[in-house]
């Protein structure tokens, strides 16, 4: 069969994939970019409507994980290498966002750029060594880059630069001439931006991503890397400029989580939780997709948030929530182990597809 | 100085035994059911408080309390793996790690809400006492031995020889070495592979068990102690090669080697850091570890 014109990519996606590919008809990717626009509209309309400080917050909670579950989709759902230690770069983003805020004076957007870019560097030279390892090698090597990097920060032959185990505490964001309570509205605002535009910078450089070369490159290491090779991809450099992307945003990330909380500690920057968090999106969204790890930060934080605050049947979860959010993983993870791309999956839906899973999976 | 580093050497030499205990339950479980247990920290937390709750509640003293723990986590990891982990073994490795992550999430805040977060301690009467060897007759040092850690030396020698023995002797012990081989040609040979990874789980948390009532008397802990643990047992079993029990106390021996002489030197705040940078060596310049491919 023989095809004169070379396949494009836009050639690729007018053969329907998904049972919703089908449902929408040709105009479909005409969909995605006016959902895409409605919801990014909504989002950015969202503090006019005068929401309290809580729900603000809570938003831009959610907004960064999605940031941060995006950011691990470079490295773990395009190229397939499963990244456990991403917090390691969160915290170096903090922390370089921090010094420069502190000790240079720097504003608030150059240093968040800069701390990205310190996180990039590390991932870089850190990278080149862990990325020749394969699988789980990979995934521990990653785990102990992430906790050799906390005790590296909070040493004290280092302590001159980053004040050790007793954190950092940078200056508060003070709007002209406002203080107190309309500083904070003003601010959680802000930082709603920030956050709504990180969003934005990451999903656009995924979906750059899956039209250009690199991006090609990453999805054959994942499938075959010997192939891959064989075909003279460089693989070593796409792996480590996978891993240097995901270390930029999630730098980025903890750049905004400083100045925000205004303080930073070496256990709480380079807390595995963060790492956790951004890979469950992932996979509950669908790893490898463009917009998957999105939906999955929004439902996890949706999860988590209601857990944590809310009295379901009037029974006080208290101490218990992280627990049920340990099930909820458990759970996720044995019935959806692809994510919610099940659910936009080829075949008709059914209740059948979780017992599919488990059977496909078990012993 | 030479006190110091004979000191070192006795310290690294107990400490490695206990190690070696941490990692052997680790290191089963990866080479048969080729999982990697990130709760395994969890169940050596679990073991220590079984201890505590034993010795401060029923006053059972912290060494008689071993089998007890062994035989609790041995329970929870069978049911663990018969009902849980079965579940999505063949599934990738990713979703795998997920799911013990999860299991360790868990664990530990079941653990926080029944014994809270405070550090606790298992203090018989007898913790402080020890040998003092090589004993210099002007000032009175010499190189302490602490009693309890040469009992934790002992016992986790005497448990790694009978894991050693069972896994090379006995029917079920060959069992789970075949299914750790060729999983499939176990099966046409009339090994039921579900129970056997139970059991294989079920072992390896028993280790852990064990590993922990032996740390609870003697060091203070919180519910979070695992994750060190687990990172050790990680590199220990790289160290020493997956798949090999002689490999592991040799990696633990090197490790605890390591571990005590960076802690005596200007690197001792980087413990961890220079830990993992073994590993990447490790990885790199031999990544099947010092005793190699050797199968379980």
């Amino acid at each position: 069969m023989s095809n004169p014109k070379p396949e494009t990519q836009n050639q690729k996606s007018k053969m329907p994939v998904t049972r919703w590919d089908m449902l929408l008809g040709p105009r479909r990717n005409i969909v995605y970019v006016v959902v895409c626009a409605v919801a990014l509209a909504a989002l950015l309309f969202l503090p006019r409507m005068s929401l309290s400080g809580f729900v603000l917050t809570s938003l831009t909670t959610a907004l960064l994980l999605a940031v941060r579950a995006q950011a691990w989709n470079f490295i773990g759902g395009y190229t397939g290498y499963a990244a456990f230690g991403n917090v390691a770069f969160y915290g170096l983003g903090a922390y370089g966002t921090a010094i420069l805020m502190t000790k240079l004076h720097w504003p608030f957007l150059p240093a968040m750029l800069i701390g990205g870019v310190v996180a990039t560097v590390y991932a870089v030279i850190v990278g080149l060594p862990v990325l020749r390892m394969r699988g789980q090698y990979f995934a521990i090597a990653t785990l102990g880059v992430a906790e050799a990097t906390r005790e590296l920060v909070s040493s004290p032959q280092l302590s001159k630069l980053t004040a050790g185990p007793t954190g950092i505490n940078l200056p508060f964001f003070r709007p002209e001439g406002l203080s107190g309570a309309a500083a904070a509205a003003v601010g959680s605002r802000y930082f709603y931006y920030v956050a709504v535009g990180l969003l934005v910078f990451v999903v656009l450089v995924t979906w750059l991503l899956t039209r250009s070369k690199l991006g090609y490159s990453l999805v054959a290491i994942r499938e075959d890397e010997d192939a891959a090779k064989m075909l003279g991809i460089n693989t070593t450099w796409a792996k480590v400029a996978a891993f240097a992307m995901s270390a930029f945003f999630t730098g980025l990330v903890g750049g905004h989580y400083a100045y925000w909380r205004t303080f930073i500690l070496p256990e709480e920057v380079f807390n595995v939780r963060y790492t956790l968090e951004g890979i469950l999106s992932a996979v509950l969204g669908g790893p490898g997709t463009i917009l998957g790890p999105v939906v999955g930060g929004a439902i996890y934080d949706a999860v988590s948030t209601f857990l944590t605050f809310s009295k379901p049947f009037g029974i006080d979860l208290g101490q218990f929530h992280v627990t049920i959010l340990g099930l909820f993983i458990v759970m996720v993870i044995i019935f959806l182990p692809r994510g919610v791309a099940d659910f936009f999956g080829r075949h008709k839906f059914s209740l059948g597809m979780f017992l599919e899973n488990v059977r496909q999976n078990r012993v | 100085m030479t006190i110091l580093l004979g000191q070192s050497l006795v310290n690294a030499i107990l400490l490695s035994g206990m190690l070696a205990l941490v990692a052997l339950g680790f290191s089963i479980v990866w080479g048969v059911l080729k999982i990697i247990n990130l709760a395994h920290g969890a169940f050596i937390m679990l073991g220590a408080y079984v201890t505590f709750t034993l010795f401060n509640l029923y006053h059972v003293d912290p060494f008689l309390t071993i089998p007890i723990s062994m035989l609790a986590l041995f329970l929870l990891g069978y049911l663990i793996q018969a009902y849980v982990i079965n579940w999505v073994i063949r599934a990738p490795l990713l979703v795998t790690f997920l799911l013990t992550f999860g299991l360790d999430i868990i664990l530990i805040n079941l653990a926080l809400f029944v014994w809270k977060g405070d550090v606790r301690a298992v203090g018989p009467a007898y913790a402080g006492t020890g040998l003092t060897l090589f004993r210099d007759p002007l000032t009175s040092q010499g190189i302490q031995v602490p009693y309890v850690r040469l009992a934790a030396f002992v016992i986790s020698l005497v448990l790694a020889g009978l894991l050693y023995l069972f896994m090379s002797y006995t029917k079920l012990g060959r069992a789970i070495q075949a299914t750790g081989q060729d999983k499939d040609a176990a099966q046409l040979t009339g090994v039921r592979v579900a129970p056997t990874y139970a059991l294989t789980f079920a072992i390896g948390a028993a280790l852990a068990g064990a590993a922990g009532s032996l740390i609870s008397v003697m060091q203070p802990f919180d519910p979070n102690m695992g994750g060190g643990y687990r990172l050790r047992a990680f590199i220990i079993v790289v160290l020493g090669g997956l798949g090999s029990i002689p490999g592991v106390i040799l990696g633990s021996v090197l490790f605890a080697l390591v571990d005590v002489l960076v802690g005596i030197s200007p690197l001792a705040p980087l413990k961890d850091g220079v830990a993992f940078a073994m590993l990447v060596l490790v990885l790199i310049v031999r990544p099947t570890g010092i005793a190699g491919k050797a199968f379980y």
